[in-house]
């Protein structure tokens, strides 16, 4: 049973060791300086020098929080790294403020109503700071255990075991506990705190009878006491609730529960307003501080002409976030409309909105980006390939250019070679088409496709059969 | 603020008077002391409200400053069998009802996705139960023998302190019902067994508790409990 149980939890460290790698996980923050002068290269950012800076003067007009229910639209044609923009700025805010993060096509796929999804989206990005007594288990983790059941299904059973100075206590986990625990990537030596009702977890430090593991320490790690006295205790917290959480505790009698279980369902609107004015009242009594988030909608052009007057409206609010839209279209046709605007938003909404461009990137600006790729990848390259693959970028795109990294470093793997070679970079080029090449193709072998017989009658065809 | 000032005063004229009388006996002047504490007092003006269930009489206190509290007493024994407080978290909501002394509530939602962490079932839990002369505290699920425990009445923080020499457990346990009758915690008081992996504290109550509680029962005599249970309750 021992050895099991150590063969289990050596399965779960070896798991939170890996980090996945993102599209935008290169991206740490928007490479600013104290003056909010963009750096040429900085934090995974390069180039649009401009429209760093702009998302900089927007970055300290959310941080002074003065301001509500302003409208910023990036637009720029695609892989101009208008998400990226986003989400440094979300970076730069720190983690206190609420970011919410959404595309414009997902408020089509919930079960509630499109202006639902809104209203909940940006109630998601207002936080409230309150202080609140809550139960906190405060200790050092002495062993964390993760089982999957024989029975299969994906179901899990934890194990913690935490303590003080003077107690130690096991504790069973619910799923979402096991993986936040595990997304916070809890070690054994870690000292922690968790919040008994939200399970939210913070992690204080590493424990002073851990100093000696070096290999389980990263650079920045902190070290502190381990607590003493009672595991289990109640404190006065300061917590950052989003509005949208606390509509769902006073909308339903199981409170944080539904929060867990994502089932919020939609909020009625009386509930809305006395929250509202709750939380009037605790800023006057100086009990609540208001943070203003940003909420971001990415390819905003997805939003329907009803979704767009609902914003109108909802941008007047004073408790409304700063939006922040991305979208890569032209002139194009509001959807649910037959008229066409600039960037597929009626007219009204763009004139409340400040618009920051981003442009195409230079021929050394793809190169800076492709090795910072490179090296978030893990993956390295010589520098004629990486003169190939700029080459690359700049005739189809940068996506493309950044799909060939991985690709190609596996190909060098293969021949057991350190280094991509130009020869990598060549081979996957062949491997795998771009999209222009695609298309070349496609036109080339049409007649051989399915259902492709005699030139553009496809439709007619399919008719005569039935 | 108002009824603070009130106590001041009606202690000193209670005060004042033991001084004229001097004659009157000592259990007498015992017997009055815990008619001047707060607690007391809020209790007397609080909204009651009384159910009579069997042999248990619920009483429902809602104080002035919006908390509620119910307490259980078996009535052929006279004794005080559960004391709960509801809990209103500060963002609103439903509150959880959270049990000060007596058997804890059973919970009704305990599937394993709705909880986020909980202790596991082999821990020590831990029971307060209110006798007719003692405060119990049992804690079940506690194997070590009784050398390992050491239980100190620590007065600057009004708590009942129980440690052990293998650092395994720790707990301080609050005695509110003395703090809120101003009377020290007194380590002769204090009594521990352990007996089938349960460790028993019992806490003697003073005399003071004892009449207050006898006292307070009376008084509970005066509420006329309510004729018509709705089916639900009943059942409970």
């Amino acid at each position: 049973m021992a050895s099991l149980a150590a063969a289990q939890v050596q399965e779960v460290r070896s798991i939170t060791r890996i980090e996945r790698i993102g599209a935008h996980s290169h991206i740490r923050g928007l490479g600013l300086d104290d003056a909010l002068e963009p750096r040429a290269i900085s934090q995974g950012m390069v180039g649009q020098k401009m429209a760093r800076k702009a998302a900089g003067v927007i970055l300290q007009m959310i941080r002074e929080g003065k301001i509500a229910g302003r409208a910023v639209l990036l637009a720029g044609q695609p892989g101009t790294g208008k998400t990226a923009i986003a989400m440094g700025l979300a970076q730069a805010l720190g983690p206190d403020t609420p970011f919410t993060s959404m595309a414009g096509s997902e408020i089509y796929s919930l079960e509630m109503s499109k202006t639902e999804a809104l209203t909940q989206s940006i109630r998601k990005s207002i936080g409230i700071r309150i202080k609140e007594e809550s139960e906190i288990i405060e200790g050092e983790v002495v062993e964390v255990m993760v089982e999957r059941s024989a029975g299969g299904g994906g179901a899990r059973s934890g194990r913690l075991t935490l303590k003080t100075t003077d107690m130690e206590t096991n504790y069973d986990m619910g799923t979402k506990m096991i993986d936040s625990l595990l997304k916070e990537k809890v070690q054994a030596g870690d000292v922690i705190t968790i919040d008994k009702a939200t399970g939210k977890i913070n992690k204080l430090g590493r424990s002073f009878a851990r100093a000696r593991d070096y290999d389980a320490t990263g650079q920045q790690a902190r070290f502190v006491q381990c607590p003493e006295g009672e595991l289990q205790k109640r404190k006065e917290v300061v917590h950052t609730v989003t509005l949208h959480e606390v509509d769902v505790i006073n909308s339903r009698t199981h409170g944080f529960l539904a929060l867990f279980s994502g089932d919020t369902g939609e909020i009625k609107s009386e509930i809305r307003e006395q929250i509202n004015s709750k939380v009037a009242e605790w800023r006057e009594e100086g009990k609540a501080e208001m943070i203003p988030g940003v909420l971001f909608i990415d390819e905003a052009h997805m939003l329907d002409i009803e979704c767009f007057s609902f914003l109108n409206r909802a941008l007047e609010s004073e408790t409304a976030p700063v939006v922040i839209m991305a979208t890569n279209r032209g002139i194009t046709r509001i959807r649910g409309t037959n008229y066409k605007s600039p960037h597929g938003i009626p007219l009204d909404l763009l004139d409340r909105m400040i618009i920051v461009p981003t442009t195409p990137y230079s021929h050394q600006e793809l190169r800076e980006i492709l090795n910072i790729r490179c090296e978030e990848e893990d993956c390295q390259m010589s520098a004629d390939a990486l003169t190939v693959l700029t080459r690359v970028a700049t005739e189809t795109s940068l996506r493309y250019a950044i799909q060939l990294i991985t690709t190609a470093s596996l190909v060098a793997k293969r021949r057991k070679a350190s280094e991509v070679s130009m020869e990598d970079v060549k081979k996957v080029y062949s491997l795998f088409l771009d999209e222009h090449r695609s298309e070349q193709f496609l036109k080339e072998y049409q007649d051989e496709f399915m259902f492709n017989d005699g030139g553009g009658d496809a439709a007619q065809m399919m008719e005569v059969a039935q | 603020m108002k009824r603070k000032f009130n106590l001041v005063e009606n202690i000193d004229s209670s005060g004042q008077g033991n001084k004229f009388e001097g004659c009157s006996s000592e259990t007498d002047k015992k017997y009055k002391m815990f008619k001047n504490t707060i607690w007391y007092n809020l209790l007397l003006n609080a909204e009651k409200t009384c159910l009579k269930d069997e042999q248990i009489k619920k009483i429902h206190y809602k104080f002035d400053d919006g908390k509620e509290m119910v307490e259980e007493y078996n009535v052929d024994t006279k004794v005080l069998l559960r004391r709960t407080w509801k809990m209103k978290g500060k963002l609103g909501g439903e509150g959880k009802w959270s049990v000060e002394l007596g058997d804890p509530i059973p919970e009704t939602t305990t599937n394993a996705d709705s909880i986020a962490i909980i202790e596991s079932k082999d821990q020590p839990v831990l029971l307060k139960r209110n006798t007719r002369v003692n405060i119990e505290w049992r804690i079940r699920n506690l194997p070590y023998p009784i050398e390992t425990y050491s239980i100190k009445a620590q007065n600057d923080d009004k708590s009942i302190v129980i440690s052990t020499s293998n650092k395994k457990y720790y707990k301080k346990l609050d005695v509110p019902e003395l703090v809120r009758l101003g009377l020290p915690i007194e380590q002769m008081n204090i009594d521990a067994t352990h007996k089938y992996n349960t460790l028993i504290i019992t806490y003697k109550k003073p005399q003071e508790l004892l009449n207050m509680d006898k006292e307070w029962f009376e008084e509970l005599n005066k509420i006329k409990p309510i004729k018509d249970i709705p089916n639900e309750c009943k059942t409970q």
